[in-house]
């Protein structure tokens, strides 16, 4: 047999391998996850880290979580363990699929990022608990005219 | 998002009045994010002339689903 197709071979086995670890321990295998991939490694304590800015934290966020920014991911998470679960997320999922592809080019080996982002989440939140508006009476001022804010970041 | 709103404000100018808020740069607009229960960014909130909320909108938004909102003032 050729050299390569014994590479191609090896190579293969070790994906086989890592998977069957995987699946073994319960763990749901690297890259995009569900709401219930994410709760369950919750419970085994994965680090679940909140990529967007902070303004959007304190609104509210994952139970758990600790916010890092996609923008200083890399230097914050240099000092982080590379062999441990770390789930990310933002908003709806574009930050959060930066930030994996960061995390993955750093060295780590388990990188989970929760696909559709909070907006999606049905589990438990934290933070703007109190930020709910009185339903029913008027809530802006006007000058006769409807109104359309637009809130938003540059990042 | 900034064209298509951009665009949007320049079509319905004196029809409907947009305030466009970014929440890291202005803590006065993310407190009334905040009040307004917006959790996400982008955010969309329409209110009425009479200064009632009407809709809230999460994420990002084509053109077309904007108008739509916009266009439910008329």
């Amino acid at each position: 047999m050729k050299r390569t197709h014994m590479l191609a071979l090896a190579a293969g086995a070790v994906v086989l391998v890592v998977a069957a670890v995987a699946l073994s321990s319960g763990a749901p295998a690297p890259g995009l996850i569900d709401n219930s991939e994410l709760s369950r490694l919750q419970s085994e304590g994965a680090r679940i880290v909140d990529v967007r800015t902070a303004a959007e934290f304190v609104g509210a966020h994952i139970e758990g979580a600790e916010n890092v920014p996609v923008s200083d991911l890399a230097a914050v998470a240099a000092d982080w363990d590379r062999t441990a679960a770390v789930v990310v997320y933002c908003a709806v999922g574009d930050r959060s699929d930066s930030a994996a592809g960061i995390l993955q080019s750093m060295g780590f080996e388990r990188v989970y990022d929760l696909g559709g982002g909070i907006v999606q989440w049905d589990g438990a939140l934290a933070g703007g608990a109190d930020s709910a508006p009185a339903a029913g009476a008027p809530e802006v001022a006007t000058s006769g005219l409807p109104v359309f804010y637009e809130f938003y970041t540059d990042s | 998002m900034a064209p298509v709103v951009d665009r949007l404000a320049a079509e319905y100018q004196g029809t409907v009045e947009f305030r466009i808020i970014n929440v890291e740069t202005d803590a006065e607009g993310a407190r009334l994010a905040s009040s307004f229960g917006v959790q996400y960014v982008p955010s969309f909130v329409l209110f009425g002339s009479d200064g009632a909320r009407q809709d809230l909108l999460i994420g990002e938004m084509s053109e077309e689903q904007l108008r739509i909102a916009l266009d439910a003032f008329k």
